[in-house]
């Protein structure tokens, strides 16, 4: 489902990925755990084609090496949902509104299946009530969770987290590993990075751990899924 | 998914009403410029065409020509160059006499001397100074006739002044062109800055640029539409205001006005999308 290659990315003098290669499966829970800077966004910004490595080939997918044009890009990016640790909600819409616009996005549905589907989603991650609220009226943990129902409106392949529970405090972090651990349950594959070992060790799925720009594996190739349980909080 | 593009249109109209509005006036500046300018050829058209319509040709006939050749030569004409009408020698002479008046310069002359003719309304598309000198030419070639007359250099003078009159026009329309092209390229890449969060959240949630550019487009297409209509009421006002000082003074016919609004929208359309394919490329990664 998405290869690495031998795949390299600097930024100028500074490499951020380091001749890496790995492969995620369909429906595979997958955390890449890391410190600040180790390269775990440049990993996942390399597989929605945000930035193009500087070596090495990306398939993703019937997506496969080189650089894709800005519709194939977005087709791409169409095929996968992605959870952001600023959530990337739009503040001037309301919580519906923020999931609605990813099914007309998705383009999959029709006008009548929008509605519909975006309040399922809001029911699955427990936001039914609030969908008539902005997201700055929301907790963090509710901002998190909104994005995660955008993120599997249009039930994608794939799910990608990016430090998704980075501004929440405990217990919403937990909320948040649980709906992603259920949406893995349900047939998604997971891909999560992570700076904080207890939220891998929560979420479980196989490790990888980015060390430098490089890349090792930590645990055998499977998948499974502990409870989740509350991470302590970032520096406790 | 058209509705839901309107609304796009219509939110961004509401959260950036200033810039909206900015871009509507100088669009309507603009396009009343432009409409002074087709103002101006219309009418110039118009009288023009009434002056053309008075074009035509005298044909002298020879005093020789009977009146079977003179049919022959009228049937010929039609087949040829247009309608033509006989004037006798006596038709003539009334005429003659009717526009100089003092019956003793009419003694003085004595008999009559002026030759039978036919006048020739040419069709329209030989009203022009080089079909009209062929035409004299042709005709100067049947026996019948001893000689043509169609005021070459005034119809000479008046081609050319039209022909002035629609390069002028096309100039302006350019211009106009290049402005609406200038002016709503800023604008949209204003517009989309200031929406730069979203066309960014958009972009990473996999929109195609169409997705992005659709409410964008709607929008100026609104706001030229606006300004297309301001700018025909502030034309109406000048044309009434001319009106009232100068006779015959018209406002553009109604496929005129459609199609001023129609060139308007079509140009926005075309600029927007360009425009917009330009700026995407550089606000969403």
């Amino acid at each position: 489902m998405i290869q690495f290659e031998h795949v390299s990315k600097r930024y100028g003098e500074r490499l951020a990925l380091d001749d890496v290669s790995w492969r995620m499966n369909e429906g595979e829970a997958v955390c890449v755990l890391g410190h600040s800077a180790a390269g775990k966004t440049t990993l996942l910004r390399l597989i929605t084609h945000e930035t193009q490595p500087t070596s090495g080939t990306i398939a993703i997918g019937t997506f496969r090496g080189g650089r894709l044009s800005r519709a194939h890009r977005a087709l791409l990016r169409r095929t996968m949902g992605v959870i952001y640790e600023d959530f990337r909600l739009l503040s001037d819409r309301s919580v519906f509104e923020n999931v609605a616009l990813a099914v007309r996005i998705g383009g999959c549905f029709s006008e009548s299946d929008v509605i519909p589907r975006s309040l399922r989603a809001l029911e699955e991650v427990g936001l039914h009530g609030k969908q008539a609220a902005l997201p700055g009226e929301l907790s963090y943990g509710e901002r998190q969770r909104c994005a995660i129902a955008r993120a599997i409106v249009n039930r994608p392949a794939v799910i990608l987290a990016d430090e998704p529970t980075g501004a929440l405090e405990p217990k919403s972090a937990a909320d948040v590993l649980a709906l992603l651990q259920r949406i893995h349950r349900e047939g998604a594959a997971v891909l999560l990075g992570t700076t904080r070992p207890e939220v891998a060790d929560a979420f479980g799925g196989r490790r990888l751990i980015l060390e430098e720009g490089r890349l090792r594996e930590a645990s055998p190739a499977h998948s499974f899924m502990p409870p989740a349980t509350a991470p302590a909080p970032e520096g406790a | 998914m058209h509705l839901f593009f309107w609304r796009e249109a219509w939110r961004s109209f509401r959260a950036h009403r200033g810039l909206a509005l900015t871009t509507a006036f100088s669009l309507a500046a603009a396009l009343t410029l432009c409409g002074i300018f087709l103002l101006i050829c219309w009418n110039a058209g118009q009288a023009l065409a009434w002056i053309g319509d008075r074009r035509e040709m005298i044909v002298y006939l020879s005093d020789d020509a009977g009146e079977a050749q003179v049919k022959s030569l009228q049937a010929k004409i039609a087949e040829l160059y247009g309608s033509s009408t006989f004037v006798s020698r006596a038709q003539a002479w009334e005429e003659f006499s009717a526009q100089v008046g003092d019956p003793e310069i009419l003694k003085a002359v004595g008999t009559n001397p002026l030759p039978a003719s036919l006048r020739v309304r040419l069709r329209p598309a030989l009203q022009n100074f080089t079909a009209m000198e062929e035409c004299a030419r042709q005709l100067e070639q049947f026996p019948e006739v001893e000689g043509v007359r169609f005021g070459g250099e005034w119809v000479r003078r008046l081609d050319a002044l039209y022909q002035d009159a629609r390069r002028a026009a096309i100039a302006v329309g350019v211009i106009v062109a290049l402005a609406i092209v200038f002016v709503l390229h800023n604008t949209l890449r204003l517009a989309v800055l200031a929406r730069r969060t979203q066309v960014e959240t958009m972009t990473k949630l996999g929109a195609s640029d169409h997705f992005i550019a659709m409410p964008f487009v709607i929008e100026a297409l609104l706001e030229t539409l606006a300004a297309s209509l301001l700018a025909l009421l502030l034309l109406f006002g000048l044309q009434q205001a001319l009106a009232q000082r100068m006779d015959g003074v018209g406002f553009l016919p109604p496929v005129w006005t459609l199609s001023f609004v129609g060139s308007a929208l079509a140009l926005t359309w075309a600029a927007s999308s360009l425009a917009l394919t330009r700026i995407l490329r550089t606000v969403g990664a």
